[in-house]
C-alpha cells in the first residue's frame, strides 16, 4: 500500500509498526478526518493476529495536532477492556505503559508499535481474565493445567444469537521450523496451533461435550507442510488437554521431520531429470516444489512446468506442457491441461522415475503438438 | 457516591444546531464542555392508581449550552485526567454548572474511545465540580457524568450525515450507559417540555418603587444621594439587557402611570434586541479575529507535522 498521503510522521510510524510487528498486521479503511483533506490522512483500522483470529482496532491520529498521541477505539465486542483504567496500585509495567502516552514523541517511529505491543499484551491479560470468571469446571481445570504453556492465547466469545465459547490458540512443539528449512526465506517465524473450543457448560448437562480441534498454520509454512494432511488424533471423554497434546505433538513433530527431509528427495529428483532434459530453467531452489525444463520434439519446441507436491514421492509430480511456437487469439501461449495420469510407483529410484517421465513426454509431445496445431487458426 | 440513574438527556433543537454546525467548520477533530442543569421532572401522564408514588418521577439532564475547544487535551492530558485547575477558569467563565463533555471526530466508529473513557471517569470523579439537582433535597448530587459524542459515518454519503451518540457514565461498574437523546424543539407539541427549561439570562432585579428624583428637595439631599446611587447601580444592571433604557422609565410600567404600559413594554423589548444586535456585532467582530488566530496556528501546527519528514 501506499503511504504518501499520511503526513510524514504517521508514515514512518505505521511503516515501523508493520516492519517490526512479530506477526503479520493488516491496515484496513485508511481515512481522514480534516473538513477537507488537506491534512493527509489519519485514521485507519489495524488487524492484529490474536488467537488465530484478527482483532480490530481503529487508530485515531489527528494531522492537526502531531504533538498528540493517537486515540484508539477497541472492538464493540470488548467495551470492558481499559487498559488505561487505573487501580489503586499502579505497577511498573502501568507507569511503563503510561509513560509511552504521556511522553509521546512524533519524531519517534518506534512510538506507535510500543503502544499496540504493550495493548495487545494487555488485551491478552483482559482476555484471560474473562476466561478465568467463566463458571464452568472442565475449563477452570483446563486452565489451572494448561495456562503455565508458553504462547498459548485465549478469548471468550459470546453474542446474542450463539451460545457462550472459550477459545484456545495453543502453540505446537518447542522446534524452530525456520531454522530446519537451508535457505529459509520466511521472515516471521512458522508455527503450527491447534485451536480448542470449549462450549461452555450448561449447568445441568450431564457430559460436557468434546472441544472442537482444528490444526491450523502460519500461510507460509503450506510451501513446506500441508496441515490438511495431519489426521487429528480422536478426543476421547473426560479427555483434558495436557493428556491430548503430547501425543499430538510427537506425531507433528515426526511429520515435520519428514516433511523437511522430502526436500532433498524432491532435489535429488529435479537433478535427475537435468540428466534427461537438461539443466531446468527455472527451478525452486528452497522447497523444491516447482521445475521448469526446456524440451523440444524435432522441431518442436516447448516447456515442460512439474508442480510437485508436498506427498511427493507417494504423490507423482504434475506436468504441464506450454508450447514456445503456438499462441492463443488472446495472446497467451498455449498450455495442455495438468497431466497427473502417467505410470508411476513410490518405489521407484529417482532416476526410473526421471525415465518414466521422460519416455512419457516423448510420446505425450506428440499428442500436445497435435493439439496445438489443430487448434491454430487456420490463415 | 451512587450513580442516580438518568432518565434521558434533553437539548434544545437550536443549541444542538449550533453545536453541529461548529463541529462541522472545525478543521479537525474537537471537544468540549457542556452546562446545564439536572431536574426531577414528574411523568406528565398523571397515574390513575393512587398507590404509584413521586419516586416514579424522572431525572432529565437538560443541555442549555456548550464551549468548544479550538485544540485536543485542552482540559485533560494524553492519559485522559482532567486538569481541574485549568477548568476552573472557563467554567466561572460560564457561571453555568458543568454537566458533561463531548467529542466530535470524523469518520469514526460511533463508540467511546480509550481516552474518552478515561477522561469521562476522571471529569465524573473531580470533586467539587458536582452539581445539585433541581426539585430535590439539596444533599442529592448529580456527577457530571454525561458524554455525547459526534462523529460521522465512514463512507463519504451524497447528503452530510452527522451521527451522535449520548452516554451516562456510571462510575461504579464502571461503564458508558447509552441515554436516550430528546430534542425540544418550538412549538405546541412540545409545550410540555417547556417545564424543566429555566431562562439563562433573566432581567435582573430591579426596584421599581417611583422616587421623585427632583432636586429642590434640599433637606432630603441625603436620601437622594443614596437613591441616587442605588439608580446608578440599577441602570449598569439593566444596562446588561438592554441598550439605552433609562431605569427611571421602568417605572412607568407599574402604578399610575401604566396607562401606556404597551408602548412602554414594546420600547424596552426594542432596547433589549438593540443590546442583543450589539452583542452579535461584537461577536462577529472577535469571531473573525478568533479565525484569523486559528488559521495562523495551523499553518504553525503544519510546520510541525511536516518537519518529521525534512529531518
Amino acid at each position: 500500500m501506499s503511504f504518501d498521503a499520511f503526513p510524514p510522521f504517521i508514515s514512518a510510524h505505521l511503516h515501523f509498526l508493520i516492519n517490526h510487528f512479530p506477526e503479520k498486521i493488516k491496515v484496513e479503511h485508511v481515512l481522514s478526518g480534516g473538513k477537507t483533506f488537506a491534512g493527509g490522512l489519519d485514521r485507519f483500522t489495524l488487524l492484529i493476529p490474536y488467537c488465530l483470529d484478527y482483532i480490530k482496532w481503529d487508530v485515531i491520529y489527528n494531522a492537526e495536532f502531531p504533538l498528540a498521541p493517537p486515540d484508539i477505539i477497541f472492538g464493540p465486542e470488548d467495551e470492558d477492556f481499559h487498559p488505561l483504567h487505573m487501580t489503586a496500585s499502579v505497577g511498573e509495567g502501568d507507569l511503563k505503559f503510561q509513560n509511552i502516552l504521556s511522553d509521546w514523541n512524533h519524531k519517534d517511529p518506534t512510538r506507535l508499535l510500543a503502544l499496540i505491543q504493550e495493548l495487545r499484551d494487555r488485551y491478552m491479560a483482559y482476555q484471560k481474565k474473562r476466561v478465568g470468571e467463566v463458571d464452568d469446571d472442565r475449563l477452570t481445570f483446563e486452565i489451572s493445567t494448561i495456562c503455565s504453556r508458553e504462547g498459548i492465547e485465549m478469548q471468550i466469545s459470546s453474542g446474542a444469537e450463539k451460545p457462550e465459547e472459550v477459545k484456545f490458540a495453543v502453540p505446537l512443539m518447542d522446534m524452530n521450523i525456520n531454522k530446519m528449512v537451508h535457505g529459509c526465506p520466511w521472515r516471521h517465524p512458522q508455527k503450527i496451533y491447534l485451536q480448542v473450543i470449549y462450549p461452555v457448560g450448561k449447568k445441568y448437562a450431564s457430559t460436557p461435550s468434546p472441544p472442537r480441534l482444528k490444526l491450523m498454520s502460519t500461510t507460509e509454512l503450506r510451501a513446506l507442510f500441508s496441515i490438511e494432511d495431519v489426521k487429528l488424533p480422536s478426543w476421547l471423554d473426560g479427555m483434558c488437554m495436557a493428556e491430548y497434546l503430547p501425543h499430538l505433538e510427537e506425531s507433528l513433530q515426526k511429520q515435520v521431520v519428514e516433511a523437511v527431509s522430502l526436500i532433498d528427495i524432491r532435489r535429488h529428483f529435479i537433478e535427475s531429470l537435468a540428466l534427461l532434459l537438461g539443466r531446468p530453467l527455472e527451478a525452486d531452489p528452497v522447497f523444491c516444489r516447482k521445475a521448469t525444463f526446456l524440451a523440444s520434439s524435432g522441431s518442436f519446441v516447448f516447456l515442460v512446468h512439474l508442480l510437485i507436491s508436498t506427498q511427493f514421492p507417494k504423490q507423482q509430480p504434475a506436468l504441464m506442457l506450454q508450447s514456445s511456437q503456438h499462441i492463443s487469439p488472446q495472446g497467451i501461449p498455449k498450455r495442455s491441461p495438468l497431466l497427473s495420469e502417467y505410470p508411476w510407483s513410490p518405489r521407484w529410484e529417482a532416476s526410473q522415475m526421471a525415465e518414466r517421465i521422460f519416455d512419457f513426454l516423448v510420446d505425450e509431445s506428440l499428442n500436445f503438438k497435435r493439439f496445438c496445431n489443430e487448434s491454430q487458426p487456420q490463415h | 457516591m451512587d450513580d442516580l440513574a438518568l432518565h434521558k438527556f434533553a437539548i434544545s433543537g437550536p443549541t444542538l444546531a449550533s453545536m453541529i454546525q461548529r463541529l462541522l467548520s472545525s478543521a479537525a477533530d474537537v471537544d468540549g464542555l457542556l452546562f446545564g442543569h439536572v431536574t426531577y421532572i414528574a411523568p406528565s401522564t398523571l397515574p390513575d392508581d393512587s398507590a404509584q408514588t413521586s419516586l416514579d418521577s424522572q431525572l432529565v439532564a437538560t443541555i442549555s449550552g456548550f464551549l468548544c475547544f479550538p485544540s485536543l487535551l485542552s482540559f485533560y492530558d494524553s492519559l485522559g485526567r482532567v486538569d481541574s485547575s485549568r477548568l476552573s477558569s472557563t467554567t466561572h467563565l460560564n457561571h453555568k454548572p458543568l454537566i458533561g463533555w463531548f467529542s466530535s471526530r470524523r469518520k469514526t466508529p460511533l463508540r467511546p474511545s480509550m481516552r474518552e473513557f478515561c477522561v469521562t471517569r476522571s471529569l465524573s470523579s473531580t470533586p467539587n465540580l458536582s452539581l445539585p439537582i433541581q426539585n430535590s433535597d439539596p444533599q442529592s448530587l448529580f456527577a457530571p457524568s454525561i458524554f455525547l459524542l459526534f462523529t460521522t459515518p465512514l463512507q463519504d454519503q451524497f447528503i452530510q450525515t452527522n451521527q451522535y451518540r449520548a452516554f451516562h457514565f456510571q462510575s461504579s461498574r464502571p461503564c458508558f450507559n447509552p441515554l436516550s437523546i430528546d430534542v425540544v424543539n418550538i412549538g405546541p407539541a412540545f409545550r410540555g417540555h417547556y417545564g424543566s427549561f429555566s431562562p439563562t439570562s433573566a432581567l435582573p432585579f430591579l426596584s421599581c418603587e417611583s422616587r421623585s428624583l427632583t432636586p429642590m428637595n434640599e433637606d432630603r439631599n441625603e436620601e437622594t444621594l443614596i437613591g441616587m446611587k442605588q439608580t446608578e447601580k440599577d441602570q449598569s444592571l439593566l444596562d446588561t439587557c438592554a441598550e439605552g433604557m433609562q431605569v427611571g422609565r421602568l417605572s412607568r410600567l407599574i402604578g399610575p402611570e401604566a396607562t401606556n404600559y404597551t408602548s412602554g413594554l414594546e420600547d424596552l423589548y426594542e432596547k433589549m434586541l438593540l443590546k442583543t444586535e450589539s452583542l452579535a456585532r461584537l461577536v462577529e467582530a472577535s469571531s473573525a479575529k478568533v479565525l484569523e488566530q486559528e488559521n495562523q496556528n495551523r499553518k504553525l501546527r503544519y510546520k510541525v507535522a511536516r518537519s518529521v519528514g525534512i529531518e
